[in-house]
């Protein structure tokens, strides 16, 4: 091995995570590994990573993902407990055999992550093969007067693709807008979140909600497991008070890492992530603490300040306004199911609210939640929560026969993108913590656990 | 032979060129030249429908016309500081009148919503 062979392999890997079903949290955790770099996108990365199930309608993503990493490039699937790999159900060897050269880790495995990258520079592994067809389509090259496949002053296919239509632009101008599909393996975007936008330079025009990655058609194997587990298993069985209350402050401190990242503020993120790895009910002075310092934080409050206002009146018709929630909280609504729970009567629980209901209102709902939570598991000692009240859980109230929050969550967004900047469209999108995997329990045949929900609606598989 | 201050810079422009070239260059040389897939923009596992060379709206054009404004002001402010210790008071009245005027501009501009990025 060369010198300059043997430094590279040393270097932090640059992984690009794709995120199957239930793979969410173990591709959180790649974020904390040591040696390893999430990166953004697939050109800058060496190593793609597969976590959980990957379903049919990532396959295409993923392989089109995967020959845009230049070499050299190996993949990697981490398996989620319980699991399948895929939505192997078409009587051939599954759909991860169509990667080439997966090689199958354990999740959050970094040595093992580390000695593929390590054998990649030194030549002991191959460079994984291009899975897709270097065919250009359509083709071009050659056609038309100049050879550059255009013809006259917008026909023909310049270079490979026609032009975009012109649409009226707020100022009355026509300009060329161009459709879009973003996702669903785009990582400023909730896993699996796919967008049809219109642009207009760095404004959008209408969107359109993609097919949901995650949904399960009959066949298939069930959606889940959530993230919001122990809220869900709240529903059916007694439960600790605490330990459904320092979940919320953990999902919510999550989601702040998460949010942090996605403005640039990486370190901050990866503290606050490591914090919630392992809270407990003690780490309330911390979580307030952190809650005071953002409320300080002109960066933050600039960059989220009346950006995607989702006001009363704008929840109302999705039945968000009703149902509550943080989002619904966050624009002044004090609805919360733990105000009715007999288990939260002698704790002195008052719904936290803040007004505005913008991004900037959101994430100050959240952070003051994680730390009510964490001050209301502190207060309750081992009082025991039983089930039969809707939960409250971190997305909104959970109960049998009811969407899942995400699944009304996610109908805003064409009300609130339309007319956004690129970069306020993102930061609207995160403020929402929308979960597709929640999202695809209302959609599908089956879920994980066997959710007693009675508005399945799924029954034909389309081709 | 001294090549001089001219030769000089020759050489120096060369040699960066070429490195310049050279780094482009090398990290490809041994690699297999990018497939179709690769050269696709990367949007998260979407293929663009159209090409991406569009015409869109330059919103700095409002911002831009403003600048030049100023900056020819400065262009008249030149013969202006020339005569100024002459004629004293009265040309600092006159340069005051003509900042004024631009200024009531750039106010009813910014009223107008015309310095606002995306409406």
């Amino acid at each position: 091995m060369g010198l300059l062979t043997s430094a590279a392999s040393r270097a932090e890997v640059p992984v690009f995570p794709v995120v199957g079903a239930g793979g969410r949290e173990a591709a959180e955790a790649l974020w904390l590994l040591p040696g390893v770099r999430m990166v953004d996108t697939p050109r800058a990365a060496a190593v793609l990573v597969v976590i959980g199930r990957l379903t049919r309608a990532l396959l295409q993503p993923v392989l089109l993902v995967h020959d845009q990493m230049p070499g050299p490039r190996a993949t990697l699937w981490w398996p989620v407990d319980g699991r399948p790999a895929d939505d192997g159900t078409d009587g051939d060897e599954g759909l991860l055999a169509a990667l080439p050269d997966v090689v199958t880790t354990t999740a959050g495995d970094a040595a093992g992550l580390r000695a593929v990258f390590a054998d990649l520079l030194a030549g002991r592994r191959p460079w994984g093969p291009p899975a897709l067809a270097d065919i250009e389509s359509p083709r071009w090259r050659g056609v038309g007067p100049y050879g550059h496949g255009g013809e006259g002053m917008m026909g023909g296919v310049p270079y490979g693709r026609p032009f975009a239509e012109m649409a009226q632009d707020p100022d009355g101008l026509m300009l060329d807008q161009l459709p879009l599909q973003i996702g669903p393996l785009f990582p400023a975007l909730p896993p699996g979140l796919v967008l049809h936008l219109g642009l207009q330079g760095d404004v959008i025009r209408g969107v359109t909600l993609g097919d949901n990655p995650y949904r399960s058609w009959p066949g298939d194997p069930p959606v889940g497991p959530l993230d919001s587990v122990p809220f869900l298993d709240a529903r059916t069985s007694p439960t600790t008070v605490a330990a459904l209350e320092v979940a919320r402050a953990r999902h919510h401190l999550r989601w702040l890492a998460r949010t942090l990242r996605l403005h640039g503020l990486d370190a901050r993120g990866r503290r606050i992530a490591a914090l919630a790895g392992g809270l407990s009910a003690t780490d309330r002075p911390a979580v307030e603490a952190l809650a005071r310092r953002l409320g300080r934080d002109r960066g933050l409050a600039g960059a989220t300040a009346g950006v995607g206002v989702a006001d009363q009146a704008t929840l109302e018709p999705l039945g968000i306004e009703l149902a509550g929630g943080p989002v619904a909280r966050a624009a002044g609504v004090a609805i919360d199911a733990r105000t009715d729970d007999p288990a939260y009567a002698g704790l002195d629980f008052e719904p936290v609210v803040h007004h505005g209901g913008d991004a900037r209102a959101r994430l100050r709902q959240r952070v003051a939640e994680a730390a009510q939570a964490l001050a209301l598991a502190e207060r309750a000692g081992d009082a025991v929560r039983s089930p039969g009240p809707p939960v409250e859980g971190p997305r909104g109230p959970l109960a049998p026969g009811r969407t899942m929050p995400s699944s009304s969550l996610i109908h805003l967004l064409p009300t609130l993108l339309d007319g956004q900047e690129w970069g306020d469209a993102v930061t609207t999108v995160a403020s929402l913590d929308l979960d597709l995997e929640e999202a695809a329990v209302d959609q599908s045949a089956t879920a994980w656990p066997q959710t007693p929900t009675g508005t399945s609606t799924a029954s034909t598989r389309t081709p | 032979m001294s090549v001089g201050p001219f030769g000089t810079a020759l050489v120096v422009v060369l040699a960066t060129g070429i490195a310049v070239l050279a780094t482009r260059w090398l990290p490809r040389a041994d690699g297999p030249p990018p497939t179709a897939p690769e050269r696709i923009p990367f949007l998260g596992g979407g293929v663009p429908e159209v090409h991406a060379w569009s015409r869109f709206h330059i919103r700095y054009y409002a911002m831009a016309l403003l600048f030049l404004a100023f900056d020819m002001e400065m262009v008249f402010m030149y013969p202006w500081a020339v005569v100024f210790a002459a004629e004293g008071a009265i040309a600092l009245m006159e340069m005051l009148m003509f900042i004024t005027i631009l200024l009531l501009g750039i106010l009813y501009a910014w009223r107008e919503g015309a310095l606002s990025w995306a409406s």
